[in-house]
């Protein structure tokens, strides 16, 4: 606030137009990289918050306005697109799209990216206590281990997995072959029955203390976001424990949530966005974020200015034969979803 | 006087509106612009969400979370009014259950609450003047922090490195019994919910104590009442009230709670506000989740009417 006061007093109202306004994850970009956007557009960045998709969709739908820049994940974009609510893309505007891996491109949610521009994305993995699941001589590159008893007998009370009816879902999916999209419901009885059969030894459904627990010892093994599992390795490393959290995508496969940037069709200023967009495809920009957060990055040009720790994380930029078996969540239609919430909630119950 | 103490509850609200009848016009405005305003924001905020959340129960869910739409051009979308959530409510028994455990959990609240409470009230009432205002103040200090920190709170003090749970498991490992876990478990729930619940009892039931006429005591032990007899045919009946405006005040939020469960329950601990908050956040079934809250309105309010009952024919018996 402080550095946009001195920006005012220094070059007058005329440039105190220039804003523009991002609605963004908490926590997902670095201040330096702001600061730099800043200087290079002479602009200043109004930045607004939210911590999930379904809260920034409620946010829109009540009438929210004046947001040039969201970044929704695949299927509240696939929801944006088909309220009308963004603008198109002028391409032209955008050359450093070519550095964008093509494989993150032209996904189900917008064919040929008329909207949205890749902008990071999270894996949903298995992150483990490099210490002692060695000890316990365990497998660590299968969903197995998080749901077969033979495993988990070594590990009750030690493992936590997300309190997410998609994602648990997906995971049980993929470990008994099938792709995490299936709706099948005979499927989704297979995996609630292997769900339930594992349930006893885990602690708990969890989506926000595991980090935590992961980080203090208590929880050896988790289902769990990417760049969670790399904040409790570096939380990990800074409080000197004697262990590091591992991240290691399974095998038989993982979800892949990729987060856009798109133009908000109340946004008074797709100028400045497209400027925005076209800084943030640079390599430079898009390495700071998964420098700060080890977000996954799509970006091919990332790579030389990433710390090779972090590029050494499978999470961050999988092998091509890793991102074969990664699958996008698709939107269930309203039925689907009652019947998940049924099975779920047995599953809860049981 | 009309408004005898023996008439039924509600008795005092006539009183108040034939005393009202008698009040000149201008003291009959200043009354209505000082309980106008709350009056209108219960209004506005109490029974408006109510209505429209028993109108979205009748409707069909959106494709994006919210309802569908009322009225649709294309005839084969679902529009209208439908019974559908309530049909899959009552189809299945495991919503019942959900209920069920959760009325379990809530009266178990109520109760450990109520045995913990009702000493302390008692002490406090019994208490010089002086530290009883001093006593009173420490039951409510923790409302100064946030509800969240207080129950992440026991995270740690749970937690399998605290102190707690090691001394526990050290005394369980004297008699060769396998070491337990405190934290993610029912055992955490119900402590958190007691211990965040607790003053909402100890509150009421004080105010009610503080009020008994200690001659009535007196009284008592003269006509040759021992101190057990004095209490429970003296001071417990003429406590019934507060017994039983503590009981609502921790039955009904316990009833309700969901982020107790979230942040302190293992894999088995869903109870009727987690499956609700489920509906509208995970699975984006508004009206399923507001015919769920309709059902939880109902049903605590059938419990506090029950319980109503049994109380007013105890206290006048």
């Amino acid at each position: 606030m402080w550095r946009g006061l001195l920006f005012l007093l220094c070059f007058g109202n005329a440039q105190a137009d220039d804003v523009l306004h991002l609605y963004n994850w908490n926590n997902y970009i670095s201040e330096e990289t702001v600061q730099r956007f800043e200087k290079q557009c002479a602009c200043r960045v109004v930045q607004d918050y939210y911590s999930d998709n379904e809260e920034m969709l409620a946010k829109l739908a009540a009438g929210a306005t004046g947001y040039d820049i969201l970044v929704p994940t695949g299927n509240a974009l696939e929801s944006l697109i088909r309220q009308k609510a963004l603008r198109p893309l002028d391409k032209r505007m955008l050359p450093n799209l070519k550095n964008t891996n093509p494989a993150y491109l032209n996904t189900p949610f917008d064919p040929g990216n008329r909207y949205s521009v890749p902008y990071a994305y999270t894996l949903t993995l298995i992150g483990y206590n490099s210490e002692k699941l060695r000890e316990l001589n365990l497998p660590v590159d299968s969903w197995a281990v998080i749901f077969e008893p033979r495993y988990l007998g070594k590990l009750k009370g030690r493992v936590t997995v997300l309190d997410s009816q998609r994602e648990l879902l997906a995971a049980a999916l993929k470990y008994l072959g099938y792709s995490a999209n299936d709706t099948d419901e005979t499927h989704w009885k297979q995996a609630r029955d292997l769900i339930i059969r594992a349930k006893p030894y885990w602690a708990a459904f969890n989506a926000s203390s595991y980090i935590k627990e992961l980080t203090v010892g208590n929880i050896w093994l988790v289902h769990g976001y990417s760049n969670d599992i790399f904040q409790a390795d570096l939380d990990a490393q800074n409080a000197g424990r004697g262990f590091r959290i591992v991240a290691s995508i399974p095998k038989e496969g993982a979800v892949l949530a990729l987060d856009s940037m798109v133009l908000h069709n109340s946004g008074p200023r797709p100028d400045l966005a497209h400027r925005f967009i076209d800084f943030m495809l640079d390599g430079r920009n898009s390495a700071e974020l998964t420098n700060l957060i080890g977000s996954g990055n799509p970006n091919r040009d990332a790579l030389q200015y990433i710390k090779p720790e972090v590029a050494r994380n499978p999470a961050v930029f999988p092998g091509a034969a890793q991102q074969e078996r990664l699958e996008m969540l698709r939107d269930l239609d309203r039925h689907q979803r009652r019947v998940l919430s049924r099975i779920w909630t047995e599953i809860k119950l049981r | 006087m009309r408004c005898g103490w023996g008439g039924g509850t509600m008795r005092g609200c006539f009183c108040m509106s034939e005393e009202h009848a008698r009040l000149p016009p201008a003291a009959r405005l200043t009354k209505w612009l000082v309980s106008g305003p709350p009056f209108v924001y219960l209004l506005l905020f109490f029974a408006a969400p109510g209505l429209i959340m028993v109108l979205a129960s009748f409707r069909f869910p959106g494709e994006f979370g919210g309802l569908a739409p009322f009225t649709a051009t294309d005839p084969d979308a679902l529009q209208g009014l439908t019974l559908e959530t309530y049909r899959f409510f009552f189809s299945d028994f495991i919503y019942t259950e959900i209920f069920i455990k959760s009325f379990i959990v809530a009266l178990t609240t109520t109760l450990i609450c109520l045995v913990m409470a009702y000493p302390l009230a008692l002490l406090i009432a019994r208490s010089p003047k002086k530290s009883r205002d001093l006593m009173v103040l420490l039951v409510i200090l923790p409302f100064a922090s946030n509800f969240l920190i207080r129950v992440y709170a026991w995270m740690i003090i749970l937690g399998p490195q605290a102190a707690l749970s090691l001394a526990f498991n050290g005394l369980l490992g004297m008699f060769g019994v396998e070491p337990v876990r405190l934290l993610f478990s029912p055992f955490a729930v119900l402590v958190a919910m007691v211990y965040v619940h607790l003053p909402f009892m100890v509150l009421p039931l004080y105010t009610n104590l503080e009020r008994h006429d200690p001659t009535l005591l007196d009284a008592a032990q003269d006509l040759g009442a021992n101190a057990w007899q004095r209490f429970w045919r003296v001071t417990f009946p003429l406590s019934l009230p507060g017994i039983f405006a503590g009981s609502v005040l921790v039955f009904i939020p316990v009833m309700g709670m969901f982020a107790i469960p979230d942040i302190l329950g293992g894999t088995g601990d869903m109870l009727v506000g987690n499956l609700i908050k489920e509906q509208f956040l995970g699975t984006r079934d508004w009206p399923f989740g507001s015919t769920l809250s309709i059902m939880l309105t109902l049903a605590v309010l059938l419990c506090v009417w029950i319980a109503a009952r049994l109380g007013g024919r105890r206290r006048y018996a």
